[in-house]
This record gives structure tokens, sequence and C-alpha cells, in this order.
């Protein structure tokens, strides 16, 4: 179960995503993430992937399953990683794309005072068009906030196995 | 267009202070994701990432020594993807030097001084590098 912390965290003040996965060579492949949402049953989340990183995705996931998922809110650099097992893909809903656009203006507001010369259309691209809803089974949620707590699983603790 | 080094294009990209970000996988087959505060430019056929915490990324390449790195161009409107093998850790010398100049100046702009720190420079052999323009259009 992903926690009502982290699930709040994710809807209301994460802004970037990247997601990772791996062929059968071990090889491992990203792709940009520009929207999210977390499952009616609070174990699943969706990735809403950009349309030009998809290369190798379908075929990864069709193979071994693994995907990880950062998410970050930006600039105050909380970021969480969740990683699980693929369940399926499916086209784009008119609701994953207002998530992104949510999101993206949300991105826009953060990054304003930083490159307060910068277009604004140019900051809004970085949030890129999706093509792509991916799900998949949340197993472990680890920290990933830069610190030396970076890394420390969250779910299921750690401190269960010791 | 896909090239086996690091073009001179993408420099100011790896300069510009956005932080990039790196895909590993362990040798059980597990992907992981993390941020990298610096990529640096050593030759147009080796690359250094920033390590500064003892993370999972740490031990996959020392496993697997395959890695995936984007980093964004803001300027050029596009990202880079770079495939990349791990090589060897370096903990001083010039390189190391630099990076660890670097850090210190990306720690005091983003507010992260005294969590960042340089524990190594961890240079890799560049495979591939790839532009991917931002689309020219916007889901809405």
């Amino acid at each position: 179960m992903i926690p009502g912390k982290i699930v709040r965290f994710l809807e209301e003040y994460a802004n970037v995503a990247f997601a990772g996965t791996r062929n059968q060579a071990l090889v491992p492949y990203g792709h940009r993430v520009s929207g999210w949402h977390v499952g009616a049953d609070g174990r699943s989340l969706t990735a809403l992937i950009a349309e030009q990183f998809t290369t190798r995705l379908i075929e990864s996931l069709e193979g071994n399953g693994e995907f990880a998922l950062t998410v970050e809110e930006f600039p105050s650099h909380e970021t969480y990683q969740f990683k699980g097992r693929y369940l399926r893909h499916r086209p784009l809903r008119r609701e994953d794309v207002e998530i992104v656009d949510r999101i993206r203006q949300r991105f826009f507001k953060a990054v304003r005072p930083i490159f307060a010369d910068g277009p604004e259309h140019h900051l809004q691209a970085f949030i890129l068009k999706p093509c792509l809803a991916v799900e998949f089974e949340v197993f472990e949620i680890y920290l990933q906030t830069p610190g030396p707590a970076a890394g420390t699983r969250l779910v299921p603790p750690e401190t269960l196995e010791k | 267009m896909s090239t086996t080094v690091l073009p001179d294009e993408i420099r100011p990209a790896l300069d510009n202070g956005v932080p990039a970000v790196m895909v590993t996988c362990s040798a059980a087959g597990v992907p992981n994701v993390t941020v990298v505060s610096q990529v640096y430019y050593v030759d147009e056929a080796h690359a250094a990432l920033s390590f500064q915490f003892f993370s999972k990324t740490i031990r996959n390449v020392r496993e697997n020594p395959r890695a995936f790195v984007c980093v964004s161009d803001v300027v050029g409107h596009a990202h880079w993807i770079l495939q990349l093998e791990f090589e060897r850790s370096e903990t001083a010398g010039p390189i190391f030097d630099v990076m660890e100049m670097q850090i210190e100046a990306i720690a005091s702009a983003t507010g992260m001084s005294g969590i960042f720190k340089l524990r190594a420079a961890d240079v890799y052999r560049v495979l591939s590098a790839e532009k991917v323009p931002y689309s020219a259009t916007i889901a809405s």
C-alpha cells in the first residue's frame, strides 16, 4: 500500500518524473514521464510516458516486467522511487491529459522564479506530450531525497527484516 | 541522430546546472532511476558522473557496467540520451578536483551545502549519444 503521505506528495507536490526499464541483456533504458496517478487500489501507479521516450519500453516490459519510477518535487528535491512489476499499458485517456496539464502548470510555477527570463512555452514544453499509460504494481518505495538517508527503503520498511 | 562520441554541441547542456537522470540495472535485473547532479565532459569518448552518496547506483554499475543517462538541454530545447559503460572511479586528480569544485557551486546555488559532497568521480566510456528534441506541441 502506498502511504497516504506519499500519495499526497504525488498528487499535490511532485512535478517531474522519470522511469527505468531494462532488456533481456540487462541494458537499462530510461523514459521521460509527463504525469502519473495512483490506482484506486492504492497499490498501483500509472506512469504517462512521453512520446519521444517509448523506445524499447513495451518489449522490455512484456519481456521481464521490471519497472522503476522516480518522482521528484523541484526545487525542494523531495524524491521517491517506486519499484514494481508491469501490469498493462493503454493509450491515453482524456483524464490522463488533464493530469499532465496540471503537472505542467505545477512545474512551471516551481521553475518560473529560477528561470525568470526563460520563455514560458519553453519551460512548459519541458513536460513533454505523453502518448502511453503504463500501469504497474508497486512492491517497494525508496526515499531518494538527497542526503544521508537517500536510498532508504520505506515500503516495506527495512526494519521489518532486521 | 546518434553518435559514438560526445559532440561539442552537448557541452553547454552538461554545464547548465540542470540535474541529469541516470538509469542502471542490478545483476539481478532490477532497474534503478536516480538524479545525478553533474555529468562532466572528460573527452569525446568519456564522461564522468558525480558519486555523492553510497547508493544503489554505485553498487549496480560495479555489478553491471551499463548505464543510461538523460541530460536536459533547456536552451537547445532537447534532451541528450547517453548510453555509457562504467570504466573506473577516481577519488583524486584533475577530474575529481574540477568536479568537486563544481559540486560545491551547485550545492551552494541549490541550498544543498553540507549535503552534496563528492566522494568519487566515476568515469564512463560513451557508447552512444543521441539528441532528442522536445515535441513541437504540448499535450493540451
